[in-house]
């Protein structure tokens, strides 16, 4: 039985590249572990980034209310605080961005700030915290969105939050990938289907191929279990 | 000269209105001990900035402390939620929810540390943020002609910040991650601290780990052993969740007056 936290740490892992700089954020454990992982397996030469400033951190211990925490520091080893991570994408550096956001449209926009009027908001969520700035310059941009609905992934936005270069969208159910403007479905997770998917997706479903996303491996579980024996993937699950 | 006081005392220099920022991130080091001591002196009309804010927000959110917040997000993140409070405030219309990213409230920060009124900001001009706030704006390269969006400088009245080391001076000593408190300590007209640990007075001058806050800043020093209690504190301390569940059960103002007493006695 694959769970959705699985499928969907191990698909943002295998999208970052060795020798990539990549930054994750606040709320961002799936994100979190993903770089971990990608470092453990194919990327080791991959740069994590955070918002503690904590570069390359070793075997660090998770910590479950946060992942912007004191651990992310205390194995890393050279100091580079968000500041820093921010100016270096503003210059062209920041090779992946690991963001969410509320609400998606099918042109990869992304509504985190409120759902109805923004000075007179019906729900005022948390805040884009670094979107509107990263999603723009990073040159990818990666989501994810622990929900699949039409809620969700919808053809009108309250709110553009942030646009620019998302690259990939990652879900409990698929894959998508931008093309020309436009999200397509590049793969569907093994558990849901074709049909599950569209249910779910306020906007038309467009791709080539769907292909099914490769189950995890023994060796990328493994190796999971090693990272985050706590489970705290699972976090937004729970 | 020994700044050192109570909290009462450091707390009650801040006059209703002012910008304050605080320090620390989402649970990590945000100077609670204060925040608290803000609610029990029902500081009204406060203007918040912080980049990513948390319990510290929410609860002068319950308070009825705050008008403003710009910040780039405010959440106790994923294991806690949502910061409740100040949600319903905002969605009340009573706290105004100036959103930032987070750039752009260090960018605003900068440029009052810089002593100018505002900072280009790549990226932001492709964002409903840029359309819909006035203290964001179009500016050109007055070089190359290029179009970016521009920050409004801001200029906080006080910077709160809770460090593990501080001396009576008030020179200021943040282990593990500083997030943004240094450029807040800059940006700021004045600084109150609280501290884990009051050091002696030339604990620095004799080490080759110099402060990373300079006295001159600096206008209160509180001794705050857990200070940024309920939430953590690098090399001390974890959050605390049965406090922190707790505060998020609360309804009203009153509830977290009477919760939080008369406070801590110096």
């Amino acid at each position: 039985m694959i769970r959705p936290c699985d499928m969907m740490t191990v698909s943002l892992a295998r999208l970052i590249r060795d020798g990539e700089t990549v930054f994750h954020g606040v709320s961002s454990h799936i994100p979190m572990i993903a770089v971990l992982l990608a470092k453990k397996l194919h990327a080791p030469n991959a740069v994590h980034l955070n918002i503690p400033g904590g570069v390359d951190p070793e075997e660090p211990e998770l910590q479950a209310y946060t992942s912007a925490g004191g651990k992310l520091w205390e194995t890393a080893c050279a100091a580079f605080p968000l500041q820093e991570v921010f100016d270096l994408s503003m210059r062209g550096g920041l090779d992946v961005a690991f963001l969410s956001g509320v609400q998606f449209d099918q042109y990869g926009r992304v509504n985190a700030s409120v759902i109805g009027d923004y000075h007179k908001p019906k729900v005022r969520l948390p805040g884009g915290a670094g979107s509107a700035v990263l999603i723009p310059t990073a040159k990818r941009a990666i989501l994810w969105r622990t929900k699949h609905d039409k809620r969700t992934f919808t053809e009108k936005l309250d709110f553009v939050t942030a646009q620019g270069h998302v690259s990939d969208i990652v879900t409990p159910l698929c894959c998508f990938t931008m093309h020309e403007g436009e999200l397509i479905l590049k793969s569907i997770h093994p558990y849901s289907s074709l049909e599950e998917v569209a249910a779910n997706t306020g906007f038309p479903i467009r791709y080539f191929s769907a292909d099914f996303t490769p189950e995890p491996t023994a060796d990328e579980m493994r190796a999971l279990r090693e990272i985050d024996p706590r489970d705290l993937r699972n976090l937004e699950f729970r | 000269m020994n700044k050192l006081c109570s909290i009462q005392e450091a707390i009650a220099s801040i006059s209703d209105g002012a910008m304050i920022a605080l320090g620390g991130n989402t649970l990590n080091r945000a100077p609670m001990e204060a925040v608290l001591e803000i609610v029990r002196q029902r500081k009204r009309h406060l203007r918040l900035v912080k980049t990513a804010g948390g319990l510290d927000v929410d609860l002068l959110s319950l308070g009825e402390c705050l008008d403003s917040v710009d910040a780039g997000f405010i959440s106790l993140e994923t294991e806690y939620g949502l910061a409740q409070h100040y949600r319903k405030a905002v969605q009340a219309g009573s706290i105004k929810a100036n959103e930032h990213a987070c750039y752009t409230v260090i960018s605003a920060l900068r440029a009052a540390a810089y002593g100018i009124p505002f900072m280009p900001v790549r990226g932001l001009q492709v964002s409903d943020l840029r359309r819909v706030n006035d203290y964001f704006a179009d500016v050109k390269d007055p070089f190359g002609g290029e179009m970016l969006a521009a920050v409004k400088a801001l200029r906080p009245d006080v910077a709160v910040i809770h460090v593990q080391q501080a001396d009576v001076k008030g020179n200021a000593m943040i282990e593990g991650p500083k997030y943004d408190d240094l450029l807040m300590s800059r940006a700021a007209k004045r600084v109150i601290l609280t501290a884990e640990t009051i050091v002696e007075d030339n604990r620095f001058s004799r080490s080759d780990a110099k402060a990373d806050i300079p006295h001159f800043m600096v206008a209160h020093v509180v001794r705050a052993r857990l200070g940024a209690f309920p939430g953590s504190c690098y090399g001390a301390y974890e959050p605390d969740e049965q406090t922190i569940r707790r505060y998020a059960e609360l309804t009203d103002a009153d509830g977290l007056r009477t919760m939080i007493g008369e406070g801590r006695k110096v």
